[in-house]
C-alpha cells in the first residue's frame, strides 16, 4: 500500500487533471488505510485551489472548472460510506441565489461549486428566486454570506430591495451581502448598501473567505 | 443622415468597407417598450405609440423587420427560415399562461418532439412581463434524447418565407439591406438552445465521440439552410451565437467554431452575401481567434465597463472588419452620468468609423432613460456633419 503523501499526491494530481478513475481508486486506498475523510477532503480542497489559480492565470477556463468539480463529485461519493454525517461546512454557510427575473445560472453555480470546496456549506436557492425567498432562507439557515447574482441591468433593482427587506426583519447585520454579475460596477454595489462585489467568482470566494477569517482572528 | 431614405447606401457602405456619408444609428428599444409598456411604465407621450413610431420620434432607425416577431425580437424579428418536419415527427406545445404579460410562477411552455425513436421535451417560461423566454428544462438530457434529436434532424427541412420577405421589401425594403438571421454555430447550440451550458461540458467530457456526431449532424444543417438561401436578394447572413468566452472557451473556440466558419464562409462569400455573429459576452481571449472564422463583422462586442474589453482591444482583434454595436447598455441607465456616455460614443466613432454601424450592445434596458437615445443621435448627427 502507498504511503498516504504518495496517495494526497495522486488525489490532487488527479483532481487537477480530472482522471476519474485514478482520483476514486486513490481516496477509497486513503480511507480504507484509515485516512480521516475530512483530511482527504482538505486534500481535495487544495486540488481544487490549484484548478482555481490555473483558472486565474488563463491556463484552464470555466469549462474546467466545472470538470473538476464533476471529478470531485465522483470522489466525494467514494468517500460518504465513511463520512459519518460530517459536513464540510467549516468555513461558515452561504445562502446563494440569483435574483427574481433573471435566470442566468452559470457565474452563479460556479461561485457555489468554488465555495463548497472552499470549506462552506452552500444553500443554493436557484434563479428567479423572489426577495420574500431569499429572506425565508437567510431567516432559516442564519447564514454568514449572502451571494446574489444578477446579469440584466433590469434586475440590479433587486439588490436593494433584498437589502431593505434584511434590514427591515433586522437581520442585514447577522450577514454580508456579496453581489456579482457583468453589469454591476463598483460605483452601484457601493449605492445598494451591500458589502461587496466581485467580477468573478474566484475573487467573490476570496472576499467571503477573508471576511469570514477576519471575524475569527 | 437619420433619415430612412439614406440608410439603406450606408450600410452598404459598412458592408463593403468604403467611406459613406456618415453612421446610422439602431438602437434596438423593443424590449424597453415592450417591458414599459406591460409595466405600464412608458413615458406619457409614448403611451398610445407603436414602436416604429417611438423609433422616429428619436430620429433612429428600426434594424430589422422580416420577420414574424416572437418573444423579444426587434419589430418583427429577423427573417429566420421556415422549419419543416419531418412527416413522422409530431410537435406538441402546450402553453399553460394565459396573458403574456401576466405570467404566474407556475405557468410554463411545454414543447414535446415526438418521433418513431422516442419523445424530447423542452419547458420554458417567459421573463416577467412575458418579453422573453427562458428553458426550465432542455431538450437533450442525455444520450436517448440525442438519439431523438438526430432523427428530428436527419427529417428537418428548410423553407424561405416567400411572403413575409415580400412583405418586409414593401415595407423597408428600399431602407434596409436584408438580412436573415440563422441559428448559432453547432456548439453554441447545444451550449445555450438545446441541451444547456453545465451539461454540454459534462457530455462533451464524458461521451465525446457522441457528442461530436451531433456536432458534425448540426454542422450539415447549415447547408441545407445555405441552399434554400441561394439566389436570394440577402446581404448578411447573422449567426445569433450569443458568444461568450466563459462557455466557449478558446481551446472550444480553436476546436468547434473556427473549423465550422472555415467550412462555411467560402461558401457564403461565394452568393455575395456577408456574415456576422452576435457576440455578447465576455471576449477577450476570442477576439485574437476571430479573423480566423471569415467572419465579415460582429454584432453587440461589449466593450468595458459591462463586457472585459477596451474599444482598441475590439479595434485590433476586429482589424479588418465591422462592428455593429459597440454602446454598453449599461450607459443608458440613470446611475451612470451623461459625460461616461458621451465620451465612449464620440471614441467609438472615431475608432471604428467607417466601419461601424452604431447600436446599443446589445438590447437598450427596461430600466434605461430613453432621452439618452436621442442624446446619442446629436452626438452622431454632429459626427456626420463633420465629415
Amino acid at each position: 500500500m502507498e504511503k498516504k503523501e504518495e496517495l494526497f499526491k495522486k488525489i490532487k494530481d488527479a483532481l487537477v487533471n480530472f482522471d476519474v478513475e485514478t482520483i476514486k481508486k486513490a481516496t477509497l486506498e486513503a480511507v480504507q488505510m484509515g485516512v480521516e475523510a475530512n483530511e482527504v477532503v482538505d486534500v481535495m480542497s487544495e486540488g481544487m485551489e490549484v484548478v482555481g489559480k490555473k483558472y486565474e492565470s488563463g491556463e484552464y477556463f470555466v469549462s474546467e472548472l466545472i470538470i473538476a468539480g464533476e471529478t470531485m463529485k465522483e470522489a466525494l461519493a467514494v468517500l460518504e460510506p465513511y463520512m459519518g454525517g460530517e459536513t464540510a461546512n467549516k468555513l461558515g454557510t452561504a445562502v446563494v441565489a440569483t435574483v427574481a427575473g433573471d435566470i442566468h445560472n452559470i457565474g452563479k453555480d460556479i461561485f457555489v461549486t468554488l465555495m463548497t470546496t472552499a470549506g462552506f456549506k452552500v444553500i443554493d436557492l436557484g434563479v428567479d428566486v423572489p426577495a420574500e425567498r431569499v429572506l425565508e432562507a437567510v431567516k432559516e439557515h442564519r447564514p454568514q454570506i449572502l451571494g446574489l447574482s444578477a446579469l440584466l441591468t433590469t434586475n440590479l433593482e433587486q439588490f436593494p430591495i433584498i437589502v431593505k427587506k434584511l434590514k427591515k426583519e433586522g437581520l442585514r447585520d447577522t450577514v454580508k451581502v456579496i453581489i456579482g454579475g457583468a453589469t454591476i460596477t463598483k460605483e452601484y454595489a457601493q449605492a445598494t448598501g451591500v458589502d461587496g462585489y466581485a467580477k468573478t467568482a474566484l475573487t467573490g470566494v476570496d472576499i467571503c473567505r477573508r471576511w469570514i477569517q477576519g471575524n475569527r482572528s | 443622415m437619420t433619415g430612412m431614405t439614406e440608410t439603406f447606401d450606408e450600410l452598404m457602405a459598412v458592408y463593403e468597407g468604403r467611406e459613406g456619408r456618415g453612421v446610422v444609428f439602431q438602437p434596438r428599444i423593443k424590449h424597453w417598450y415592450d417591458v414599459n409598456l406591460a409595466a405600464g411604465t412608458l413615458p406619457k407621450k409614448y403611451q398610445g405609440m407603436y414602436v416604429d413610431e417611438v423609433y422616429q420620434d428619436l430620429g433612429v432607425t428600426p434594424r430589422e423587420v422580416w420577420g414574424p416577431g416572437g418573444a423579444g425580437s426587434e419589430f418583427a424579428g429577423y427573417l429566420p427560415l421556415q422549419t419543416k418536419e419531418g412527416d413522422d415527427v409530431e410537435v406538441w406545445v402546450k402553453q399553460t399562461h394565459g396573458l403574456f404579460y401576466e405570467t404566474e410562477p407556475h405557468d410554463y411552455i411545454i414543447t414535446e418532439y415526438r418521433t418513431p425513436v422516442g419523445t424530447m421535451r423542452q419547458i420554458q417560461r417567459r421573463t416577467e412581463y412575458g418579453t422573453s423566454l427562458y428553458n426550465v428544462e432542455y431538450y437533450l438530457k442525455d444520450l436517448k434524447d440525442i438519439e431523438v434529436y438526430k432523427y428530428v434532424l436527419r427529417e428537418r427541412k428548410y423553407l424561405w418565407k416567400r411572403l413575409r420577405y415580400s412583405w418586409g421589401m414593401k415595407r423597408y425594403g428600399d431602407n434596409l439591406p436584408l438580412r436573415v438571421q440563422l441559428p448559432r454555430s453547432p456548439l453554441m447550440w447545444l451550449m445555450v438552445g438545446t441541451m444547456g451550458f453545465q451539461r454540454t461540458v459534462i457530455m462533451l467530457w464524458r461521451h465525446r465521440k457522441e457528442m461530436e456526431e451531433l456536432i458534425r449532424l448540426l454542422e450539415e444543417e447549415f447547408e441545407k439552410m445555405l441552399e434554400v438561401c441561394q439566389g436570394k436578394a440577402i446581404i448578411e447572413l447573422s449567426f445569433g451565437d450569443n458568444m461568450h468566452q466563459d462557455m466557449c472557451s478558446p481551446p472550444y473556440f480553436k476546436k468547434y467554431i473556427i473549423p465550422f466558419y472555415q467550412q462555411l464562409m467560402p461558401k457564403i462569400h461565394a452568393m455575395e452575401v456577408y456574415t456576422t455573429s452576435h457576440w455578447d459576452g465576455f471576449v477577450k481571449q476570442l477576439l485574437p481567434l476571430v479573423k480566423e472564422t471569415g467572419l465579415d463583422g460582429l454584432e453587440c462586442v461589449t466593450p468595458l465597463p459591462q463586457g472585459d474589453v477596451t474599444l482598441e482591444e475590439m479595434k485590433e482583434g476586429m482589424e479588418g472588419m465591422f462592428l455593429r454595436d459597440g454602446i454598453p447598455a449599461v450607459l443608458f441607465c440613470p446611475w451612470i452620468d451623461l459625460a461616461t456616455l458621451e465620451e465612449h460614443v464620440r471614441k467609438l466613432l472615431k475608432l471604428f468609423y467607417p466601419r461601424l454601424i452604431l447600436g446599443v450592445s446589445d438590447l437598450l434596458p427596461a430600466n434605461a432613460e430613453i432621452e439618452r437615445i436621442r442624446f446619442v443621435n446629436k452626438i452622431v448627427q454632429e459626427f456626420n456633419e463633420s465629415l
